[in-house]
């Protein structure tokens, strides 16, 4: 016969068992069994009594009386089954109550297990083994679940970190240049985004805009996309690049960031606006790019169609040049607040979100934003959009 | 939407004959498949996109890395008959600069330029 003890983490721990029953004798006598065969037995006379020792000492299983004063048995199990801390706990209910309906109905009223009064002491021996090592295995499941949940948490709360992180490398909404207003829309699919955008103050005229997206979700895009963010900042693309030429950037990137081994790479719109000369000279890798809307009513699609970073290092991005006027209005952003599927699968698209600038793109900066965020979440149906949402819009007055 | 692959050599070749999406979730089951003929020594893989209906960023990633390795190994990867939407996805990012693609197997088996 295996000993009533378990070894936990190398400490030999003796097993609890309380018995609750109103009738003296039977108790005791059952007690005194138990206690020889090694257990440590605790014992109630009355349901509520039972309830208030099963709370403070948790034992491994509970034995329990039908018939008793104040709480009966069945009524004990099921404020058992009620209760979160106490509801994994074993209990084996035996009565002489041992009709076929009655052991339906103590089960049926949370009982885990059912022992006729008359049966024999090995019976009764093997199904305490029984309960207590039922007990055991649920305690161990309750303790890995208990380990993964904090792990988890943990674990999320290292990525609300690096989110944190991540969205510190963002520039801030308001004025980023002479007569250069920008708002900012992000909102990362995950709690880390592998989007990122910002400005690069060339000179008080000559603002660099990028918006860049690493292929993937999760930590590792986030990743990569922060060190690629670390090489556009404006000293480091003067040493490597010693240009504000967008083309030149772009084709100078691509050698710096191949494919990864997994097939990740980044694309990315790259734009320079000279407020001086009222110019806008941009590159994009495999991005879908930025829109100029125009004080004329015009929407003005920035993408050419070409390979993304890292795809073919001997690639030549070239720059494109547009004309601005007082009053246009860019807007650089990620697919992400574009492609959402409705309930049928149908994209809200580049087209619907052209409509609605026209429409709408009279209003403040920030309201056209809040309103294009608006009707895609309307067209997703929730709030949880698939990929990132990133737009950069700004106002060139 | 899960990916089914499956082998056809011909005489120069491979043709991979592919059913589903090209999408993050496949990723490794395209990766191997294209990893293991490669290493079989194939001189020409040809990828019969007709039944793919979906290729997401990993997807446009994984083509791209497809297209470097064979090119490493001194062989080439062609794509067959690409449904409209991908196409589409595929042209924004230049695909078809580094993987060209046709219309017909006996073109891709020839190397002729002819669709597009």
């Amino acid at each position: 016969m295996s000993s009533p003890s378990v070894e936990h983490t190398g400490e030999v721990v003796q097993q609890t068992v309380l018995i609750i029953d109103d009738e003296p004798t039977a108790r005791v006598a059952l007690a005194s069994r138990l206690k020889r065969l090694g257990y440590r037995v605790l014992q109630a006379d009355d349901g509520k009594v039972g309830l208030d020792v099963l709370r403070r000492e948790r034992p491994d299983l509970t034995i329990l009386d039908w018939m008793m004063p104040e709480m009966d048995g069945p009524s004990f199990c099921e404020v058992v089954r009620q209760d979160p801390d106490l509801l994994s706990s074993q209990i084996l209910m035996m009565t002489s109550n041992d009709q076929p309906e009655q052991i339906a109905e103590g089960l049926a009223r949370g009982a885990d297990d059912f022992l006729s009064k008359a049966a024999s002491k090995y019976e009764i021996t093997a199904r305490v083994q029984a309960g207590v090592r039922a007990a055991g295995l649920i305690k161990r499941l309750e303790d890995v679940t208990t380990e993964i949940r904090q792990k988890q948490e943990a674990l999320e709360r290292e990525l609300q970190s690096a989110a944190r992180y991540v969205e510190s490398l963002l520039p801030a909404s308001g004025t980023i240049g002479p007569g250069v207003q920008m708002v900012r829309l992000y909102r990362p699919s995950l709690a880390l985004g592998g989007d990122l955008f910002n400005v690069v103050p060339w000179s008080d005229d000559l603002l660099g805009l990028y918006l860049l997206d690493a292929s993937g979700h999760g930590v590792s895009p986030a990743l990569r996309s922060a060190s690629f963010a670390t090489f556009l900042r404006r000293e480091s693309l003067l040493r490597h690049v010693g240009s504000s030429d967008p083309g030149a950037i772009l084709t100078e990137a691509n050698k710096h960031f191949p494919l990864t081994e997994n097939g990740h790479y980044f694309t990315i719109v790259f734009a320079t606006l000279d407020v001086r000369c009222h110019t806008l000279s941009y590159a994009t890798a495999g991005h879908s790019g930025a829109f100029l809307h125009r004080k004329s009513g015009e929407v003005c699609w920035m993408a050419r169609p070409n390979l993304p970073l890292g795809f073919d290092p001997s690639t030549v991005y070239g720059t494109e040049v547009l004309s601005i006027e007082p009053g246009d209005r860019l807007y650089v952003l990620s697919d992400g607040l574009y492609e959402v599927p409705d309930s049928t699968g149908n994209l809200w698209g580049q087209d619907r979100l052209e409509q609605l600038v026209r429409m709408h793109g009279q209003r403040p900066l920030q309201e056209v934003l809040s309103c294009a965020l608006d009707e895609a979440v309307r067209w997703l149906g929730h709030e949880q959009f698939p990929d990132d949402v990133a737009v950069m819009a700004v106002e060139i007055d | 939407m899960s990916l089914q692959i499956k082998e056809r050599p011909v005489s120069q070749g491979v043709v991979l004959e592919m059913v589903g999406d090209l999408t993050y979730a496949n990723r490794e089951q395209f990766k191997m498949s294209v990893e293991a003929i490669r290493q079989k020594g194939c001189r020409h893989l040809i990828l019969h996109m007709a039944e793919v209906r979906f290729v997401d960023s990993s997807g446009l990633g994984l083509l791209a890395l497809v297209s470097q390795n064979f090119k490493l190994s001194q062989a080439k990867v062609s794509m067959l008959k690409p449904q409209s939407y991908v196409r589409e996805i595929m042209s924004l990012a230049n695909i078809q600069k580094l993987i060209p693609v046709y219309d017909n197997e006996q073109d891709a088996l020839a190397g002729q330029p002819k669709a597009a």
